[in-house]
Protein backbone atom coordinates (compact mmCIF):
# COMPACT_ATOMS: atom_id res chain seq x y z
CA UNK A 1 0.00 0.00 0.00
CA UNK A 2 1.02 3.21 -0.90
CA UNK A 3 1.75 5.99 1.82
CA UNK A 4 -1.47 8.27 0.24
CA UNK A 5 -3.85 5.34 -0.20
CA UNK A 6 -2.79 4.49 4.01
CA UNK A 7 -3.81 8.06 4.82
CA UNK A 8 -6.58 7.77 2.86
CA UNK A 9 -7.70 4.64 5.18
CA UNK A 10 -6.83 6.24 8.33
CA UNK A 11 -8.54 9.41 7.20
CA UNK A 12 -11.70 7.40 6.95
CA UNK A 13 -12.29 6.25 11.14
CA UNK A 14 -11.87 9.59 12.88
CA UNK A 15 -13.43 8.62 16.56
CA UNK A 16 -13.38 11.97 18.87
CA UNK A 17 -10.76 11.36 21.19
CA UNK A 18 -11.41 12.70 25.00
CA UNK A 19 -8.87 14.97 26.78
CA UNK A 20 -8.55 12.59 29.75
CA UNK A 21 -8.63 9.38 27.43
CA UNK A 22 -5.01 7.79 29.29
CA UNK A 23 -6.53 8.69 32.38
CA UNK A 24 -9.61 6.71 31.24
CA UNK A 25 -8.18 4.00 29.93
CA UNK A 26 -5.54 3.56 33.15
CA UNK A 27 -8.44 3.72 35.37
CA UNK A 28 -10.46 0.69 33.68
CA UNK A 29 -7.78 -1.27 33.67
CA UNK A 30 -6.80 -1.19 37.50
CA UNK A 31 -10.79 -1.12 38.01
CA UNK A 32 -11.04 -4.52 36.19
CA UNK A 33 -8.18 -6.24 37.81
CA UNK A 34 -9.25 -4.59 41.70
CA UNK A 35 -12.01 -6.15 40.95
CA UNK A 36 -10.42 -9.47 39.97
CA UNK A 37 -7.95 -8.74 43.28
CA UNK A 38 -11.24 -8.26 45.53
CA UNK A 39 -12.72 -11.72 44.32
CA UNK A 40 -9.44 -13.05 44.94
CA UNK A 41 -9.51 -11.81 48.92
CA UNK A 42 -13.36 -12.66 49.61
CA UNK A 43 -12.84 -16.03 47.83
CA UNK A 44 -9.80 -17.34 49.38
CA UNK A 45 -8.76 -14.73 52.43
CA UNK A 46 -11.75 -13.83 53.10
CA UNK A 47 -12.71 -10.55 54.49
CA UNK A 48 -12.20 -9.54 58.37
CA UNK A 49 -15.01 -10.08 60.47
CA UNK A 50 -14.92 -6.80 62.18
CA UNK A 51 -15.15 -4.73 59.20
CA UNK A 52 -18.00 -2.59 59.84
CA UNK A 53 -16.20 -1.79 63.42
CA UNK A 54 -13.15 -0.88 61.84
CA UNK A 55 -13.53 1.13 59.76
CA UNK A 56 -15.27 3.55 62.57
CA UNK A 57 -11.62 2.91 63.57
CA UNK A 58 -8.49 5.24 63.33
CA UNK A 59 -5.77 2.55 62.05
CA UNK A 60 -8.55 1.26 59.29
CA UNK A 61 -8.86 4.69 57.68
CA UNK A 62 -4.88 5.35 58.44
CA UNK A 63 -4.22 2.23 55.95
CA UNK A 64 -6.62 3.11 53.58
CA UNK A 65 -5.31 6.92 53.46
CA UNK A 66 -1.68 5.73 53.36
CA UNK A 67 -2.25 3.44 50.24
CA UNK A 68 -4.96 5.19 48.04
CA UNK A 69 -2.83 8.23 47.97
CA UNK A 70 0.13 6.57 46.99
CA UNK A 71 -2.22 4.49 44.07
CA UNK A 72 -3.41 7.77 43.16
CA UNK A 73 0.21 9.45 42.83
CA UNK A 74 0.66 5.99 41.04
CA UNK A 75 -2.15 6.43 38.43
CA UNK A 76 -0.73 10.43 38.20
CA UNK A 77 3.29 8.92 37.18
CA UNK A 78 1.41 5.86 34.96
CA UNK A 79 -0.93 8.99 32.73
CA UNK A 80 2.74 10.64 32.58
CA UNK A 81 4.81 7.94 31.16
CA UNK A 82 2.52 6.04 29.13
CA UNK A 83 2.75 8.97 26.71
CA UNK A 84 5.82 9.46 24.66
CA UNK A 85 8.17 12.33 25.74
CA UNK A 86 6.44 12.76 29.21
CA UNK A 87 8.32 15.31 30.34
CA UNK A 88 9.35 16.35 33.57
CA UNK A 89 8.47 13.97 36.71
CA UNK A 90 9.45 16.22 39.32
CA UNK A 91 5.72 16.00 40.86
CA UNK A 92 6.83 12.32 41.92
CA UNK A 93 8.46 13.70 45.32
CA UNK A 94 4.61 14.15 46.00
CA UNK A 95 4.90 10.48 46.98
CA UNK A 96 7.51 10.83 49.40
CA UNK A 97 4.14 12.66 51.54
CA UNK A 98 2.22 9.89 52.64
CA UNK A 99 5.52 7.77 53.70
CA UNK A 100 6.86 10.35 56.00
CA UNK A 101 3.33 11.77 57.47
CA UNK A 102 2.99 7.64 57.97
CA UNK A 103 6.32 8.01 59.76
CA UNK A 104 5.15 10.40 61.78
CA UNK A 105 2.52 8.53 63.12
CA UNK A 106 4.66 5.41 63.08
CA UNK A 107 7.30 7.86 66.17
CA UNK A 108 4.42 8.74 68.20
CA UNK A 109 2.64 5.47 68.38
CA UNK A 110 6.10 4.05 69.40
CA UNK A 111 6.83 7.32 72.19
CA UNK A 112 3.66 5.97 73.42
CA UNK A 113 4.17 2.27 73.91
CA UNK A 114 6.59 0.80 76.23
CA UNK A 115 9.56 -0.38 74.81
CA UNK A 116 9.05 -3.80 75.56
CA UNK A 117 6.11 -4.09 73.11
CA UNK A 118 8.18 -2.62 70.19
CA UNK A 119 8.93 -5.80 68.47
CA UNK A 120 5.25 -7.80 68.46
CA UNK A 121 4.18 -4.01 67.31
CA UNK A 122 6.19 -3.84 64.20
CA UNK A 123 5.79 -7.68 63.33
CA UNK A 124 2.35 -7.92 64.29
CA UNK A 125 1.12 -11.22 63.76
CA UNK A 126 1.44 -11.33 59.70
CA UNK A 127 4.50 -9.93 58.73
CA UNK A 128 5.54 -13.49 56.96
CA UNK A 129 2.79 -13.14 54.94
CA UNK A 130 1.27 -9.37 53.93
CA UNK A 131 4.30 -8.64 51.85
CA UNK A 132 3.40 -11.60 49.74
CA UNK A 133 -0.09 -11.27 49.67
CA UNK A 134 0.13 -7.48 48.86
CA UNK A 135 2.49 -8.91 45.80
CA UNK A 136 0.06 -11.54 44.56
CA UNK A 137 -2.70 -9.19 44.85
CA UNK A 138 -0.86 -6.55 42.79
CA UNK A 139 -0.54 -9.38 39.85
CA UNK A 140 -4.18 -8.66 38.50
CA UNK A 141 -3.90 -5.28 38.86
CA UNK A 142 -0.81 -5.29 36.64
CA UNK A 143 -2.41 -7.45 34.60
CA UNK A 144 -5.22 -5.13 34.03
CA UNK A 145 -2.71 -2.21 33.59
CA UNK A 146 -0.87 -4.33 31.31
CA UNK A 147 -4.08 -4.14 29.23
CA UNK A 148 -4.71 -0.11 29.17
CA UNK A 149 -1.11 0.19 27.99
CA UNK A 150 -2.07 -1.70 24.77
CA UNK A 151 -3.65 1.42 23.09
CA UNK A 152 -1.15 3.34 25.23
CA UNK A 153 2.77 4.69 24.07
CA UNK A 154 5.41 4.57 26.52
CA UNK A 155 9.26 5.31 25.61
CA UNK A 156 11.12 4.89 28.96
CA UNK A 157 9.71 1.44 29.35
CA UNK A 158 11.47 0.85 32.78
CA UNK A 159 10.42 3.71 34.67
CA UNK A 160 6.37 2.83 33.21
CA UNK A 161 6.48 -0.74 34.45
CA UNK A 162 7.99 0.79 37.67
CA UNK A 163 5.11 3.09 37.84
CA UNK A 164 2.77 0.44 36.94
CA UNK A 165 4.23 -1.81 39.87
CA UNK A 166 3.91 0.70 42.28
CA UNK A 167 0.19 1.83 41.37
CA UNK A 168 -1.02 -1.86 41.25
CA UNK A 169 0.93 -2.84 44.55
CA UNK A 170 -0.79 0.32 46.02
CA UNK A 171 -4.31 -0.58 44.94
CA UNK A 172 -3.61 -4.41 45.85
CA UNK A 173 -2.31 -3.16 49.75
CA UNK A 174 -6.20 -1.08 49.13
CA UNK A 175 -8.08 -4.54 48.85
CA UNK A 176 -5.49 -6.51 51.04
CA UNK A 177 -6.43 -3.79 54.10
CA UNK A 178 -10.16 -5.19 53.87
CA UNK A 179 -8.95 -8.82 55.08
CA UNK A 180 -5.65 -7.44 57.30
CA UNK A 181 -6.45 -6.78 61.00
CA UNK A 182 -2.91 -5.17 61.60
CA UNK A 183 -3.20 -1.53 63.11
CA UNK A 184 0.06 -0.32 64.12
CA UNK A 185 1.37 2.41 61.46
CA UNK A 186 5.08 1.05 61.57
CA UNK A 187 3.53 -2.53 60.89
CA UNK A 188 2.23 -0.97 57.71
CA UNK A 189 4.76 1.54 56.94
CA UNK A 190 7.59 -1.53 56.72
CA UNK A 191 5.69 -4.81 55.77
CA UNK A 192 2.98 -3.22 53.33
CA UNK A 193 5.40 -0.71 51.69
CA UNK A 194 7.70 -3.66 50.99
CA UNK A 195 4.79 -5.22 49.33
CA UNK A 196 4.34 -2.76 46.96
CA UNK A 197 7.70 -1.76 46.60
CA UNK A 198 8.50 -5.65 45.33
CA UNK A 199 5.73 -5.23 42.87
CA UNK A 200 7.25 -1.42 42.01
CA UNK A 201 10.48 -3.56 41.07
CA UNK A 202 9.80 -6.55 39.59
CA UNK A 203 7.00 -4.03 37.36
CA UNK A 204 10.80 -2.10 36.61
CA UNK A 205 12.36 -5.18 35.30
CA UNK A 206 9.54 -6.63 32.94
CA UNK A 207 8.27 -2.94 31.83
CA UNK A 208 10.91 -3.38 28.15
CA UNK A 209 9.57 -6.75 27.93
CA UNK A 210 6.37 -5.92 28.29
CA UNK A 211 5.39 -2.69 27.67
CA UNK A 212 6.84 -2.62 24.17
CA UNK A 213 5.11 -1.42 21.08
CA UNK B 1 1.54 22.83 3.72
CA UNK B 2 1.23 22.94 7.34
CA UNK B 3 5.10 22.46 8.45
CA UNK B 4 5.04 24.75 11.86
CA UNK B 5 4.26 23.18 15.87
CA UNK B 6 1.44 26.04 15.75
CA UNK B 7 -0.24 24.25 12.70
CA UNK B 8 0.44 20.66 13.15
CA UNK B 9 -1.09 21.45 16.76
CA UNK B 10 -4.00 23.26 15.66
CA UNK B 11 -5.10 19.86 13.17
CA UNK B 12 -4.55 17.77 15.75
CA UNK B 13 -6.56 19.52 18.11
CA UNK B 14 -9.35 19.40 15.69
CA UNK B 15 -8.30 16.00 14.70
CA UNK B 16 -8.89 14.76 18.21
CA UNK B 17 -12.60 16.29 18.13
CA UNK B 18 -13.50 13.96 15.48
CA UNK B 19 -12.59 16.32 12.31
CA UNK B 20 -11.51 14.07 9.45
CA UNK B 21 -10.46 16.19 7.21
CA UNK B 22 -8.18 17.92 9.61
CA UNK B 23 -6.36 14.51 10.36
CA UNK B 24 -6.01 13.85 6.94
CA UNK B 25 -4.11 17.20 6.15
CA UNK B 26 -2.63 16.15 9.48
CA UNK B 27 -1.40 12.66 8.03
CA UNK B 28 -0.46 14.16 4.90
CA UNK B 29 1.34 17.31 6.40
CA UNK B 30 3.83 14.97 8.29
CA UNK B 31 4.86 12.70 5.69
CA UNK B 32 7.84 14.93 4.43
CA UNK B 33 8.94 15.33 8.37
CA UNK B 34 8.84 11.95 9.02
CA UNK B 35 10.95 10.65 5.90
CA UNK B 36 13.63 13.36 6.55
CA UNK B 37 13.79 12.26 10.10
CA UNK B 38 14.08 8.42 8.85
CA UNK B 39 16.37 9.24 6.22
CA UNK B 40 19.06 10.90 8.52
CA UNK B 41 18.58 8.51 11.27
CA UNK B 42 18.45 4.98 9.25
CA UNK B 43 21.29 2.69 7.37
CA UNK B 44 20.57 3.00 3.58
CA UNK B 45 18.97 -0.54 3.08
CA UNK B 46 16.87 0.16 5.57
CA UNK B 47 13.21 1.09 3.97
CA UNK B 48 12.21 4.55 5.23
CA UNK B 49 8.43 4.47 3.67
CA UNK B 50 7.90 1.84 5.46
CA UNK B 51 9.08 3.56 9.07
CA UNK B 52 6.82 6.60 8.10
CA UNK B 53 3.95 4.42 6.97
CA UNK B 54 4.32 2.77 10.78
CA UNK B 55 4.56 5.93 12.28
CA UNK B 56 1.68 7.41 10.52
CA UNK B 57 -0.38 4.14 12.02
CA UNK B 58 0.72 4.62 15.04
CA UNK B 59 0.17 8.62 14.93
CA UNK B 60 -3.51 7.68 14.11
CA UNK B 61 -3.73 4.93 16.40
CA UNK B 62 -2.33 6.13 19.70
CA UNK B 63 -3.39 9.75 19.26
CA UNK B 64 -5.26 9.75 22.37
CA UNK B 65 -1.62 9.72 24.46
CA UNK B 66 -0.95 13.40 23.24
CA UNK B 67 -1.22 15.75 25.89
CA UNK B 68 -2.89 18.76 24.36
CA UNK B 69 -0.96 21.23 26.89
CA UNK B 70 2.57 20.03 25.04
CA UNK B 71 4.36 20.74 22.14
CA UNK B 72 2.85 18.07 19.11
CA UNK B 73 6.36 18.01 17.63
CA UNK B 74 8.19 16.75 20.99
CA UNK B 75 5.62 14.39 20.78
CA UNK B 76 5.42 13.11 17.46
CA UNK B 77 9.59 12.92 17.30
CA UNK B 78 9.64 11.20 20.57
CA UNK B 79 7.40 8.12 18.55
CA UNK B 80 9.76 8.23 15.80
CA UNK B 81 12.99 8.48 18.29
CA UNK B 82 11.47 5.31 20.20
CA UNK B 83 11.01 3.68 16.57
CA UNK B 84 14.42 3.96 15.65
CA UNK B 85 15.84 2.56 19.04
CA UNK B 86 13.15 -0.38 19.10
CA UNK B 87 13.62 -1.20 15.74
CA UNK B 88 17.39 -1.78 16.45
CA UNK B 89 17.07 -3.33 19.64
CA UNK B 90 14.72 -6.03 17.80
CA UNK B 91 17.23 -6.64 15.65
CA UNK B 92 19.99 -7.00 18.66
CA UNK B 93 22.04 -4.71 16.34
CA UNK B 94 24.22 -2.10 18.23
CA UNK B 95 24.50 1.50 16.90
CA UNK B 96 27.52 3.02 16.86
CA UNK B 97 27.47 5.92 19.87
CA UNK B 98 27.99 8.36 17.18
CA UNK B 99 24.82 7.78 16.07
CA UNK B 100 22.84 7.98 19.31
CA UNK B 101 23.40 11.46 19.77
CA UNK B 102 21.64 12.15 16.29
CA UNK B 103 18.57 9.27 16.87
CA UNK B 104 17.99 11.72 20.21
CA UNK B 105 18.27 15.24 19.60
CA UNK B 106 14.64 16.42 18.01
CA UNK B 107 14.67 17.70 14.87
CA UNK B 108 15.99 21.29 14.61
CA UNK B 109 14.26 22.19 17.96
CA UNK B 110 17.74 22.01 20.00
CA UNK B 111 19.42 24.06 17.60
CA UNK B 112 16.89 26.79 17.06
CA UNK B 113 16.27 27.21 20.77
CA UNK B 114 19.98 27.67 21.59
CA UNK B 115 20.37 29.87 18.47
CA UNK B 116 17.59 32.09 20.17
CA UNK B 117 19.15 32.43 23.84
CA UNK B 118 22.56 32.74 22.03
CA UNK B 119 21.07 36.22 20.04
CA UNK B 120 19.43 37.55 23.16
CA UNK B 121 22.45 37.61 25.26
CA UNK B 122 24.33 38.84 22.40
CA UNK B 123 22.13 41.51 22.08
CA UNK B 124 21.94 42.46 25.42
CA UNK B 125 25.65 43.29 25.19
CA UNK B 126 24.63 45.92 22.81
CA UNK B 127 23.03 49.50 23.75
CA UNK B 128 19.68 49.75 23.81
CA UNK B 129 18.97 51.29 20.43
CA UNK B 130 20.97 49.27 17.94
CA UNK B 131 19.63 46.36 20.03
CA UNK B 132 16.38 47.17 19.22
CA UNK B 133 16.73 48.03 15.69
CA UNK B 134 18.20 44.53 14.96
CA UNK B 135 16.01 42.55 16.82
CA UNK B 136 12.82 44.35 14.95
CA UNK B 137 13.57 43.20 11.53
CA UNK B 138 15.96 40.89 11.80
CA UNK B 139 14.44 38.44 14.89
CA UNK B 140 10.48 39.12 14.92
CA UNK B 141 10.32 39.69 11.06
CA UNK B 142 8.85 43.37 11.14
CA UNK B 143 9.64 45.68 8.34
CA UNK B 144 12.22 48.26 8.45
CA UNK B 145 9.32 51.22 8.53
CA UNK B 146 7.37 49.71 11.43
CA UNK B 147 10.70 49.28 13.47
CA UNK B 148 11.09 53.01 13.26
CA UNK B 149 7.63 54.06 13.65
CA UNK B 150 8.04 51.63 17.13
CA UNK B 151 10.93 52.82 18.29
CA UNK B 152 9.98 56.54 17.14
CA UNK B 153 13.10 57.66 14.80
CA UNK B 154 13.84 57.67 11.18
CA UNK B 155 14.19 54.87 8.89
CA UNK B 156 17.83 55.71 7.90
CA UNK B 157 18.66 55.66 11.59
CA UNK B 158 17.16 51.94 12.44
CA UNK B 159 19.45 50.84 9.33
CA UNK B 160 22.17 52.84 10.60
CA UNK B 161 21.75 51.42 14.03
CA UNK B 162 21.44 48.25 12.56
CA UNK B 163 24.43 47.84 10.53
CA UNK B 164 26.83 49.41 13.80
CA UNK B 165 24.91 47.20 15.88
CA UNK B 166 25.74 44.10 13.73
CA UNK B 167 29.16 45.38 13.22
CA UNK B 168 29.61 45.10 16.87
CA UNK B 169 28.41 42.01 17.26
CA UNK B 170 30.87 40.61 14.97
CA UNK B 171 33.30 42.00 16.44
CA UNK B 172 32.64 40.69 19.68
CA UNK B 173 32.23 37.30 18.53
CA UNK B 174 35.28 36.68 16.53
CA UNK B 175 36.83 38.39 19.88
CA UNK B 176 35.26 35.71 21.54
CA UNK B 177 36.35 32.61 19.47
CA UNK B 178 40.11 33.29 19.36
Amino acid sequence: MNTEQLIETLSRDVPRVSRYAVLQRVATGIVAGGLAAMLLVTATLGVRPDLQVAMHGFSFWMKWTYTISLGIGAIYAITRLARPAPGSLRGLWLLAVPVLILTGIGVGELARTPSSEWLAMWLGRSWTSCPWLVLTLSAPIFAGLLWSFRKLAPTRLHAAGAVAGLGAGAWAATIYCLHCPEVSAIFVLTWYSLGILLAAGIGALLGPRLLRW
Amino acid sequence: MATSEADLKALMIESLTGDAAAHGLLLRALVPLLRSFYRRRLALNEDVEDFVQDTLIIVHTRRQTYDQDRPFTAWLYAIARYRVIDHYRRRRQTVAIEDVESILIVEGFEDAANAHFDVDSLLTTLPPKQARAIRHPHVEGKSVAEAAAAAGIGESDVKVSVHRGLRALGARIRGSSQ
